[in-house]
């Protein structure tokens, strides 16, 4: 008798593909990405001519300034916003949605232990997270290369970066990459709480709750905030956009994702520490 | 306690409290092996929770329960390694098939997958297998719920209120069941409101009140024992009959009834009884035992209407 992880993972990757919930940020994204491919499409002209009176004469771009790097660029500023929502759905329910269903009574029940089958479920959260990331990169980067074309990236950063066709891929990979990293941290905060309660809405709630106060915290230009802002996980959220500097600051990067895998452990050992001691009466 | 045969399950001191309500007050079981062993108490009585602890859904505030001489609470994989259970209702991810169920808990058994097949012939749902739980009847759900607790074959069953929601049809094919499976040599350790399905299939009882644990034993011994055995006797002429039997010692209580005599002595004094009726020219018609373990129950309890 053995019991291995990756069947306990495929078991909750089959549970987290029966939940209606879970579709939702794959219908979202694959609604909206056309409709924001199209309106770059129909409104393209505008940003094209914003970004020629910016350039002026003194550069020579490959392809056309507006492609889907670019619009996948703009999206991506415009998302990040959003995207944990769109990553707690399943990972709200995660834990929460057996003791919802009482189904806690049959698989706590038998010979897997309860650490076995949360980090299952942690995997499978992260997992499932990775996978709405890169489906948001294939609708932006995929279907935009289809419809916008591609070319070079130009990116204002300090100053006008273009980026080639080639390197403009391999920042875009590495910060999706990235991007998967930091969702996986909402999705683990998400999950934490999710330990914690037997209904999927409360953790939402919860990790969303959270990561709005981090942003109100980084808004509010006052010394206590600023003084808090190394300490919030939060602020490093935005660890992705480092792939679009020039040279990449790989001492921050790695920096960032330090203090985020920290967080991570915490939120893992939290977790933890509640199901193990977690009395299912339901 | 019970001593003669190896115990599969001990429940040794256990204690659980929420909050200032204490659930269960130092309960100790022993569930021989190869018993069908009825676990009987009013609601609110701590079975449920002993349950849940002997199951590790709970964990005690003190003690301890071992199956098959480990500790659910320290060694939760090897002991529940040999043990299928049903607790309270039959809960299931009701947007997958009732194979794709099975089909997650044997992966997360690790065995069991061949079983699956056999387990769903076994509770009449073959026929039905491929279809989503979600759209099952209650009494499918409660005979999947016996499915999933034989998946791995167990030793040990720990059935919570199997027969919750089945019509009685389905109560008999479970009971026969339970019949069945005991033959095969599995420990059944059941839990139920029915005290006539209790009796009629369990060998072993207990009995629990306020979470603390009134009476344990054999199930004959408990209904013979008991001071509450009543004897039924049709006889002829009554009033003679009493007059000969009550002055007897060792009959708690004689009285008549709708022209029936009743009883309270030892089963064992039942044949003494008979010859005393019959020498004094009195006749017997019948001689129906009428103790009910509900009678034993009730008055253990002190739940008799009172």
């Amino acid at each position: 008798m053995g019991i291995d992880l990756i069947g306990l993972i495929h078991n909750e990757l089959l549970k987290i593909t029966g939940r209606w919930r879970s579709y939702i940020g794959f219908i979202g994204i694959a609604i909206l990405m056309p409709l924001i491919l199209w309106g770059f499409s129909y409104g393209g002209g505008e940003i094209h001519d914003e970004y020629a009176s910016e350039l002026g004469s003194n550069f020579l771009v490959v392809g056309s300034i507006f492609n889907a790097f670019l619009a996948t660029y703009i999206v991506m500023n415009a998302f990040w916003i959003h995207m944990p929502f769109l990553v707690t759905l399943a990972a709200g329910d995660a834990v929460a949605a057996e003791g919802a269903a009482g189904t806690f009574r049959i698989i706590l029940t038998r010979s897997t232990s309860r650490i076995q089958i949360l980090f299952a479920k942690l995997f499978a959260t992260w997992i499932y997270t990775a996978l709405l990331i890169l489906f948001l990169a294939f609708m932006s980067l995929g279907i935009g290369s289809l419809w916008l074309g591609s070319g070079d990236l130009i990116v204002f950063d300090k100053g006008i970066l273009i980026l080639d066709q080639s390197e403009a891929w391999i920042r875009m990979a590495l910060s999706f990459g990235l991007a998967i990293l930091v969702m996986c941290v909402v999705a683990t905060l998400c999950f934490m709480f999710s330990t914690m309660v037997n209904n999927g809405i409360g953790p939402i709630v919860g990790a969303i709750f959270l990561i709005v106060i981090g942003y109100i915290i980084m808004a509010i230009p006052i010394d206590l905030f600023e003084s808090m802002e190394p300490y919030i996980f939060v602020t490093y959220f935005d660890v992705w956009q480092q792939a679009f500097k020039d040279p990449i600051p790989w001492d921050r990067i790695i920096k960032s994702l330090s203090i985020l895998a920290v967080y991570t452990v915490g939120f893992i050992g939290i977790s933890v520490a509640v199901f193990l001691k977690r009395d299912i009466k339901s | 306690m019970i001593q003669e045969k190896e115990m599969i399950l001990k429940v040794n001191q256990i204690s659980k409290s929420f909050g200032v309500r204490i659930a269960v007050d130092n309960l100790s079981l022993e569930i021989p092996e190869g018993s069908v062993f009825g676990f009987l108490g009013p609601n609110g009585s701590g079975k449920s929770t002993t349950i849940r602890m002997m199951t590790d859904l709970i964990r005690p505030d003190s003690g301890e329960v071992f199956i098959q001489g480990m500790s659910v609470q320290k060694n939760h994989q090897k002991a529940l390694s040999n043990v299928g259970a049903f607790i309270e209702r039959a809960d299931f991810y009701k947007h997958l098939s009732a194979k794709t169920n099975l089909e997650i808990l044997a992966r997360m058994d690790g065995k069991g997958y061949d079983q699956i097949p056999i387990v769903l012939e076994r509770v009449g749902l073959s026929n039905r297998a491929n279809d989503k739980v979600k759209h099952y009847s209650q009494g499918m759900r409660q005979r999947l719920g016996i499915a999933q607790a034989l998946l791995a074959q167990p030793k040990l069953l720990i059935l919570d209120e199997p027969t919750n929601g089945l019509d009685p049809q389905g109560m008999k094919e479970v009971r026969d069941l339970i019949k069945e499976l005991s033959n095969e040599g599995i420990t059944i350790f059941i839990s139920s409101h029915l005290l006539d399905e209790v009796q009629k299939i369990c060998s072993h009882v207990a009995i629990i009140f306020e979470g603390k644990l009134i009476t344990s034993g054999k199930m004959d011994t408990l209904l013979s024992e008991s001071e509450l055995f009543t004897t039924e006797v049709r006889v002829d002429p009554i009033d003679k009959a009493i007059s000969i039997l009550e002055p007897l010692d060792w009959i708690m209580k004689c009285e008549e009834r709708n022209g029936v005599l009743f009883i309270n002595a030892s089963p064992k004094k039942t044949s003494e009884l008979i010859t005393i009726l019959v020498q004094n020219g009195c006749a017997v018609d019948a001689i129906i035992p009428k103790t009910s373990l509900e009678d034993i129950y009730l008055s253990k309890t002190g739940t008799n209407g009172n």
